[in-house]
Parts: structure tokens; C-alpha cells; sequence
């Protein structure tokens, strides 16, 4: 009987020694230049990994990066993200004019775009597809990216204009604005008052060639109530000059057709905004502007982007979606640039598991993935490897402070927890991420001239606290305790993520150690926290973070634009606002660029955040996959993504996105 | 016997609703709705989805609208996912849930029943301590390390299968999600089939067919393996219940679009008309199974037919 124990112990020891030899000497054989195999696929095929389940095929409805790459090969819009800056490259408008103050848009379309199905494509399927994605009932996550559009909010919303039945006449915002109205757009000043709007190009020497719809754009903005019967009559109550103009008025509601979307003529849209956008033309690559098909929307419903049904404008289209496996898009021959489209097809892999995300791109089953795949603690394997992405990233980490509630409605508190935070050392542990003390990222928006937040002091942050009344004091033991400090009122609500636990622990352990001060930890399933966020339902900290939807600060600074919303803070001020609008009706790039970071600067002075990081994207991909860049917001435009069989072309390390 | 199956069911339909009811009013109660996300929706906007999905009216009227499709079974359209029925999405991810299921219960008959027999063939033997060590190990190690390891070995060292994703089946990418989640099955057959077994070894029907000089394949095909089998049947119901619906470990590990994945899912999305959908399916799957078992031990067993 011994014996027999002896001899499968032996056998036992052994098996396990082999495995482990096995293992390790297979790690010791992958320490190459690449992380696991590099065989270029037979076919001109990539296989993408592309993180969760697409919600929807329908480019007017999702906001998530993973559907926005998917819509991206599928919908072609007037423009497209340049694969290395993002900035708007032609797509389906061949050229575009913009007036002098960046608030009118002409966009000239080219003559041989098709659908997949082979008809031509032309601006009145452009003015379609933006209205449609405007309208209430598409319930569009990203509708807001279009409010910059004359009348787009108001239809959005379902607003109301007002008229008056006896002189036919609609009453104005200018007439109810408050006490220093910001100045109007060109576009809202009659046409021929002003001088002239467009500097004429050889192309088009009279871009504005003038309609009735171009003549209501440049008419002063309408007054715009709530649609709701409640929220109109509560701010009516609050506005009796308002209340008293608008009794025995006539009500209409904003139309589609009321939205600053027009076609010109066939081959021309002009889109009216109702402030200056200087970021507005690659504002219209994202997917809410890109072509939809009306026909099938119409014939077929919700059910239009089943493959059977679908037609697309993109360089790809449809050719099966097998719910969280893949969508597999292919080459569009129809397509008006499809002698330049070099891939076959995409496989859209399904995958929100990081590890088995990697294990597919390690056995060469996957071609590059997400960005984000790579786990922490693969990183030292995988990022000395030349197919690791290292590039910056338009993403911010913070933590939002509901400032409605004592303690934290202290700014002088509110300060103390920023600066007892040694943010330098928690990006070292994070170790993708670098430490952030403005609001908008740095090095992402080239000429912006980022304010600069407070670094970390944990001597001063006591002494805030003191002045507040909660002195923190030294124990015999050198460490710090804050006992007037009413630490029950403050927890800090986090999503439940690894990585955000992390952060919310080293958050705990830098105010324990600086402050003497024990916040407690509240982990919350992901929809449960965000409603809470969004009802400032939550005790002193909330985890917040926010990426680029178009490359300008504003796309940062705009979240506290409006109290509601992703504001996630409280905090309001109307002095902001003003300041954002300032900036929005500044012509000269680097004067409004300077009063955005103005504002900025206002933001952090108030501290209804405490910035944290900026993370850099972290993923891989195979060297022989080229044109596909780590651009800052992870978007790809397809078509100039390609196959690489000649080794001696491949990247070897993070193709740059300046050459 | 009718009379039996018949009282059966008619608990069955009651035991339904109250699951639903339960999991409806847990919906409720959870923070957040389907149209919740990062990015917030204009108040305008809430207020139409609101009034589109009748959120708006009172809670009664909700839970009898719901109820009174479910009873027609009609699960209703997903909210998450624009345009996808619900029976869609059930006969869509089902067959990958029930293959994987099915096969992994398969290979765990075969295994475990070749393994637990020879085992109590083999009482205190060399054979016999190695197979009720491996059995104990099956039972201990939980699904999500075994995976891992096996994908490790498998995949990432021999290249020989793939680590993750459903190519169908059959295709490679079935035998490591199978074999994963028959495991711990496989053991508790091994076990069971060896403890019945070496019950009825002893007994006196099995000295008797010896005596009679019938050759050894016969006494433990013939006679051993029918008595030492009888709590692996027992156990096939729940288990295979549990197998075709509850794969949501291994569907995760491996990336497979089963219905368990759809469950979790759809529970992080709130997308209400899919977890009712979902909940009522695994129920009624589960009571059936185990109905079927009831009424097979009411034909073994007399009593229970009481």
C-alpha cells in the first residue's frame, strides 16, 4: 500500500515538473521581437477584436467606440477621421467652404458616390440621414453632437416655437436673453447686411447662393420653450415677462425641416449652426451625420440592418452578424473609392474578456485588438514587445465631487483632497497612465494652452483643512488623524472594474496617510452607479471618466456646461457658461483657444473634480497589419488598413502618427 | 400515473409565475433602466421612451401588461438590442448553450461511468486511487481555473486549439469549453458510479450470477453496471438542466454566444423583455427536467406515485 502511494507521488511530481518545463521553456522560446505568432492570414482578411456587443448596426443610435469602428466600414459620412490625426479628410463631399466665422458649412459632394445596391448617392440622403438622427424617437445617444445645428436641439427635444397669430411673426430669443446677450453668429445676421461671408475659392466663387431656408437660417434665432407642458409652465412661472409675452400665443412645434440641414442642390449641403464650431467639419465625421439608407429604413423598420435588408454607403458592407461572436463586413464594390480598399473583409470579433482577447491575438487567431486589451500584469511581457501600441490618449480619468453637500461644499475641503493626492506616483503604479491636473488631456490639442492645476502638497492640504474647521492633527506615532472631520458624509462611488478599485483604494490610502482622514469605499454595478452619478445620489466622490467624441477641449469642457447631463457635480455657473460661449463666438483660433483654457482654469479653481489621469492606449497588433494607427480616440477609417506579406515592410514598434 | 403528471403540471405553471413575478419586481427594484449610459439622454428625450415602453404608468398596470404577454408567450422585443425578438435571441444562443452542455454530459457519462466502474472492479488498487484522486481534483478545482490551464497548455503552448470563440460545431473550438465544463460532472459520475457499484458487487444477485458461472463481462455488464447506475440517473435530471442553461462560467472563458451570456448581459443592461424571456426559459427547462425525473422514479419507485 505504501508503495503505491510512493509511486504515484513520484508519477504525480513528475507530470506536474514536466508540465511547468514545458510552460516556462515555451516562455523563455516566445521572447521575441513579437508577442506570439506573426503569420500573415492567407487571404486579405483582418480580424479585428473589437470588445462588446454591438448594440445596434444602426449609426444613429449607439455611442460606443466598439459600434462607432463597425459603423465606420459600413456608413460613409460627408467626411472621414484621418487614420493618424482624426482631422476630416473628403469622403462623400469632395471639397467644403466655410464661412469667416466657422458657423456655416457648405459641403460640395462628389458625383460618382453609390450605395451598395448601386444608386446614386446625392445631398438629399445626407439632409435624411441628419434629420432622422435628430428625431425624438430614433432616441439617439449622440444626438447632442448636433445640437451646434440651427433648430437641432429644439426638434431634438421637442421644442416649440411661438407665434403670433395676428402679425404672423415669431417671437424671438434675442428679446427675452439675459442682460448681455453673446454676440450672433454670422449666420445669424440677415444675408446682405453683413459683409461678405465666404472667401471666394476658384471652385466655387459664390457659395452662398441664396434660398428662402438660407434666408430663415439668417434670420435672428426663435424663441424655443420645452415641449413639455410641466417644464414649460415652470420656467414660465419663473419669467413672468416671458409668461405675459407668450400668453394667447400659438404654440408650434420645431419640424425637421426646421433644422439648419439644407440641400443646396443636388450635390451641395449647407448646414447653419447657431454659434462658431471651428471644429465643426470633423464634428461631422462622427456617426450621427453619416449616410442611412432611406428606403430600407422606411420598408423594413428596426429591422432594417439585418443582413438581408441593409444597404450601405460605407467601403465595406454587411455580410453576417452572428450576435457575441462577429460581424463580418465586406469589400463594397460599389463603393466610390474601392480601387483604394485593400482588405476583403473585417471580422468584428465579440470579446469584453481581456484575457481570452489576448490569447486569440498570442495564437494568431486575431490580427490587433481593442484598445485597453493589454491586463497590467501582462504588461511587462507585452510591452517590450515592437507590436505594442504606446500612443496618447483623448481620455480622462477624474473624480467628481457632489459639491451640494457639507463637507465638500468647502471649496477649501474640496481642495485639501486634491492636493493631498500624489497623483505622479499613482500614475507610476498605473503605469499606462500619466498624471493629469488640468481637466482636458494634455499634449492632445496642439496650441491649447492648458491651465495648470495644483500639484500635490499634503502640507498645505492640512492646513485647508484647519481653515475649514477640521484640523488634522500629528499622533505620537507620526501619523495624521482628523477627528472633527465627519467622515460617515463621504464615500466614494466607483463602478465595479479592477482597475477603478485600484484607483479608489490608492484614493483611500493617500487620504488616510495625508489627511488622517478614512473614506469609505461604495462599489456599485455599473447602471447602478451611473444613476446615482446622474441624480447626485452619492456622498462626497464619485469615479467620472470621459473620452474625446471630436478633437477640441470643448468636447471636455462642455460636461458642465449644463447642470444635468454628464455633469455628475452639482456645480453650476453661469459665469463658465458664458465664458464656453465666449470662446464659441471667437472667430481667431488661438484667442478662443485661450479663453476655453480661461475657462478651464475657472473649472479647476472651482474643483467640482479632482483630475486624476490621462491613460495612453494600450493594445496590439500584428506587424503585418499596416495603416492602422493608435490615433488618440482608437477610431479607424477601413479602407487604408491592408496586409503586409514583405516582413521587411512591417512596423516594428508604434507606427508614428506624425510622419 | 396521468393523474400524477397531471398534478405535477398543474404546480409547474404557478412555480413559473412566481419565478417571474419575483425577477420582475427585482428589476424594478435595481437602479438605472436600459436607456441609462454614459452619456446622459436630454430629459425631452427620457420622457419619450418613458411614455414608448409605458414606464410612466402605474406599477400595476406594467406587471399586468408584462404578465399578460408572457402568459401568450410572447417575450416581446429586447430594449438593448434594436429590433431582436426575444424568442430570436433565445433560439439563436440556445443550440450553442445546449451543444456544449449536451456534449460535455456526454463525455462525463463515458468517462465517468468507464472510470467510477473500473475503480470498484478494481477496489484499492493502484487504478482505484488514481481515479478517485483525479475525481477529487475534478470535483476541487472550479471551472475558471481548469479553463485557464487547459487553454494554457492547449493553446497557448502546443497551438494545437483554439483559445476562445465558436467556429460551430463540430470544429475544434468545441473540445476545450466540452471538456472544461464536463469536469467536475465527470467526477461526481466516477464517484457515484463507484460507490453504486460497489454496493451492488456485494449484494447477493451479483454472487448468485457468478455462481451460475457467467463469465465477469457479463455479471458487471449485464447485471453490475444496471444496479451501480441507478444515482447516476437520479442525477442526470438537474445536472442536465443545469448544463444546458447554466454554462455562463465557461461561455465567458471561452467567449461563446450562449445563453448564458445573454443572461448576465442582459441583466448589467436592465433590458427587461430578454431577462424575463430568459428566466421563464431556464425555468420552465429546469421543471421540466426535472418533472421527467419525478415521473421516471414514480415508474421505478411506486411509492412516490402517492
Amino acid at each position: 500500500m505504501a508503495q503505491i502511494y510512493v509511486k504515484q507521488a513520484i508519477a504525480g511530481v513528475v507530470v506536474v515538473a514536466l508540465l511547468f518545463t514545458a510552460i516556462s521553456c515555451h516562455m523563455s522560446a516566445t521572447n521575441e521581437e513579437f508577442f506570439g505568432r506573426t503569420v500573415p492570414p492567407e487571404r486579405n482578411t483582418l480580424r479585428y477584436v473589437n470588445g462588446a456587443e454591438p448594440e445596434s448596426l444602426d449609426p444613429a443610435i449607439s455611442s460606443g467606440q466598439h459600434e462607432a469602428r463597425i459603423y465606420m466600414s459600413l456608413y460613409e459620412g460627408l467626411v472621414e477621421y484621418d487614420p493618424k490625426s482624426l482631422d476630416a479628410i473628403p469622403a462623400i463631399a469632395e471639397r467644403w467652404d466655410v464661412n469667416n466665422d466657422s458657423s456655416e458649412f457648405v459641403f460640395h459632394l462628389r458625383r460618382n458616390a453609390r450605395w451598395s445596391n448601386g444608386e446614386p448617392i446625392n445631398a438629399h440622403d445626407f439632409v435624411y440621414s441628419i434629420r432622422r438622427s435628430l428625431t425624438p424617437e430614433v432616441e439617439s445617444r449622440s444626438a447632442g453632437l448636433a445640437y451646434p445645428i440651427r433648430y437641432a436641439e429644439a426638434f431634438n427635444a421637442g421644442g416649440v416655437f411661438v407665434r403670433d397669430p395676428a402679425s404672423n411673426q415669431f417671437l424671438l430669443e434675442k428679446d427675452f436673453a439675459g442682460d448681455e446677450p453673446a454676440a450672433a453668429a454670422l449666420s445669424q445676421k440677415s444675408l446682405g447686411t453683413n459683409e461678405r461671408e465666404y472667401e471666394p475659392t476658384a471652385a466655387e466663387p459664390t457659395p452662398d447662393r441664396d434660398t428662402p431656408f438660407h434666408q430663415f437660417m439668417h434670420s435672428p434665432d426663435r424663441l424655443v420653450l420645452p415641449g413639455a407642458e410641466k417644464a414649460r409652465n415652470k420656467l414660465l412661472e419663473s419669467n413672468p415677462r416671458l409668461q405675459a409675452a407668450v400668453a394667447g400665443k400659438e404654440l408650434v412645434k420645431a419640424r425637421a425641416e426646421d433644422v439648419g440641414v439644407e440641400p443646396v442642390d443636388d450635390y451641395t449641403v449647407r448646414i447653419s449652426l447657431s454659434e462658431s464650431v471651428p471644429y465643426f467639419t470633423e464634428l461631422v465625421a462622427h456617426q450621427i451625420f453619416r449616410l442611412v439608407p432611406r428606403k430600407v429604413i422606411e420598408q423594413y423598420g428596426a429591422k432594417w440592418t439585418d443582413p438581408s435588408h441593409i444597404i450601405s454607403s460605407g467601403a465595406f458592407k454587411l455580410k453576417s452578424w452572428k450576435p457575441y461572436s462577429e460581424v463580418v463586413v465586406e469589400r463594397n464594390p460599389m463603393y466610390w473609392d474601392a480601387g483604394s480598399v485593400r482588405l476583403d473583409e473585417i471580422y468584428f470579433y465579440t470579446s469584453t474578456d481581456h484575457p481570452a482577447t489576448m490569447n486569440l491575438y498570442k495564437v494568431g487567431a486575431a490580427d490587433a485588438v481593442l484598445n485597453h486589451s493589454v491586463p497590467n500584469a501582462w504588461l511587462d511581457v507585452v510591452r517590450p514587445k515592437k507590436d505594442y501600441m504606446d500612443a496618447a490618449e483623448a481620455t480622462i480619468t477624474y473624480i467628481l465631487i457632489n459639491i451640494t453637500q457639507p463637507p465638500m461644499n468647502d471649496l477649501r475641503v474640496r481642495r485639501a483632497f486634491n492636493i493631498s493626492i500624489d497623483k505622479i506616483n499613482y500614475s507610476k503604479a498605473r503605469r499606462i497612465t500619466k498624471p493629469l491636473f488640468a481637466f482636458t488631456p494634455e499634449a492632445i490639442f496642439v496650441g491649447y494652452p492648458q491651465p495648470k492645476g495644483e500639484g500635490f502638497d499634503p502640507e498645505a492640504a492640512r492646513k485647508l483643512l484647519g481653515e475649514a474647521g477640521y484640523p488634522v492633527t500629528q499622533k505620537s506615532d507620526g501619523t495624521y488623524q482628523c477627528e472633527k472631520f465627519p467622515a460617515d458624509e463621504v464615500k466614494f462611488a466607483f463602478p465595479t472594474h479592477s482597475s477603478n478599485r485600484a484607483l479608489a483604494e490608492f484614493m483611500q490610502a493617500q487620504w488616510k496617510q495625508n489627511l488622517g482622514i478614512t473614506v469609505m469605499l461604495s462599489n456599485m454595478e455599473s447602471k447602478t452607479y451611473l444613476a446615482a452619478r446622474s441624480k447626485l445620489d452619492y456622498k462626497g466622490f464619485a469615479f467620472g471618466s470621459w473620452g474625446a467624441d471630436y478633437m477640441d477641449p470643448t468636447t471636455f469642457l462642455n460636461l458642465f456646461k449644463t447642470r444635468g447631463g454628464d455633469n455628475g457635480s452639482g456645480w453650476w455657473d453661469q459665469k463658465y457658461v458664458d465664458l464656453l460661449e465666449e470662446a464659441n463666438h471667437t472667430i481667431e483660433p488661438q484667442k478662443r483657444y485661450a479663453l476655453l483654457a480661461k475657462a478651464e482654469k475657472y473649472l479647476l479653481d472651482a474643483q467640482p473634480v479632482i483630475p486624476i489621469e490621462t491613460p495612453a492606449v494600450n493594445w496590439v497588433k500584428k506587424p503585418y497589419v499596416k495603416g492602422l494607427y493608435p490615433n488618440p480616440a482608437c477610431l479607424f477609417a477601413w479602407k487604408f488598413v491592408y496586409i503586409e506579406r514583405d516582413a521587411s515592410k512591417w512596423d516594428y514598434g508604434t507606427p508614428s502618427l506624425t510622419d | 400515473m396521468l393523474r400524477f403528471i397531471i398534478r405535477r403540471l398543474i404546480i409547474t405553471i404557478p412555480t413559473i409565475l412566481v419565478v417571474i413575478t419575483i425577477t420582475w419586481g427585482l428589476i424594478r427594484l435595481a437602479p438605472g433602466n436600459f436607456y441609462t449610459g454614459d452619456k446622459a439622454l436630454p430629459e425631452a428625450i427620457e420622457q419619450n421612451i418613458r411614455e414608448k415602453y409605458g414606464l410612466d404608468r402605474p406599477w400595476h398596470e406594467q406587471y399586468l401588461r408584462t404578465m399578460g404577454q408572457i402568459l401568450r408567450l410572447d417575450f416581446g422585443t429586447s430594449l438593448r438590442y434594436e429590433g431582436k425578438s426575444v424568442n430570436e435571441i433565445i433560439a439563436r444562443s440556445l443550440p450553442v448553450s445546449a451543444t456544449v452542455g449536451i456534449l460535455a454530459y456526454l463525455l462525463a457519462l463515458i468517462v465517468g461511468i468507464t472510470v467510477g466502474s473500473i475503480a470498484a472492479l478494481k477496489q484499492n488498487s493502484k487504478w482505484d486511487y488514481a481515479s478517485m484522486t483525479l475525481a477529487m481534483l475534478g470535483i476541487s478545482i472550479p471551472n475558471f481555473v481548469l479553463g485557464p490551464i487547459l487553454v494554457l497548455f492547449f493553446s497557448l503552448t502546443l497551438y494545437w486549439l483554439p483559445p476562445s470563440r465558436w467556429d460551430g460545431f463540430p470544429s475544434k473550438s468545441v473540445i476545450l469549453p466540452v471538456i472544461t465544463l464536463s469536469a467536475i460532472y465527470m467526477a461526481y459520475i466516477a464517484r457515484l458510479t463507484r460507490a453504486g457499484m460497489l454496493e451492488v458487487l456485494r449484494s447477493d444477485y451479483i454472487r448468485t450470477a457468478r455462481s451460475k458461472g457467467l463469465s465477469e463481462t457479463q455479471v458487471v455488464i449485464r447485471h453490475a453496471l444496471r444496479g451501480g447506475l441507478l444515482p447516476v440517473v437520479s442525477y442526470t435530471g438537474p445536472a442536465l438542466a443545469f448544463l444546458l442553461t447554466g454554462t455562463v462560467v465557461v461561455e465567458s472563458l471561452f467567449v461563446l454566444p450562449g445563453l448564458g451570456k445573454y443572461f448576465i448581459q442582459a441583466s448589467l443592461n436592465r433590458d427587461e423583455p430578454l431577462i424575463l424571456g430568459i428566466v421563464a426559459f431556464i425555468s420552465m427547462t429546469l421543471l421540466t427536467m426535472n418533472l421527467l425525473v419525478d415521473i421516471a422514479y414514480g415508474y421505478l419507485d411506486p411509492r412516490i406515485r402517492q
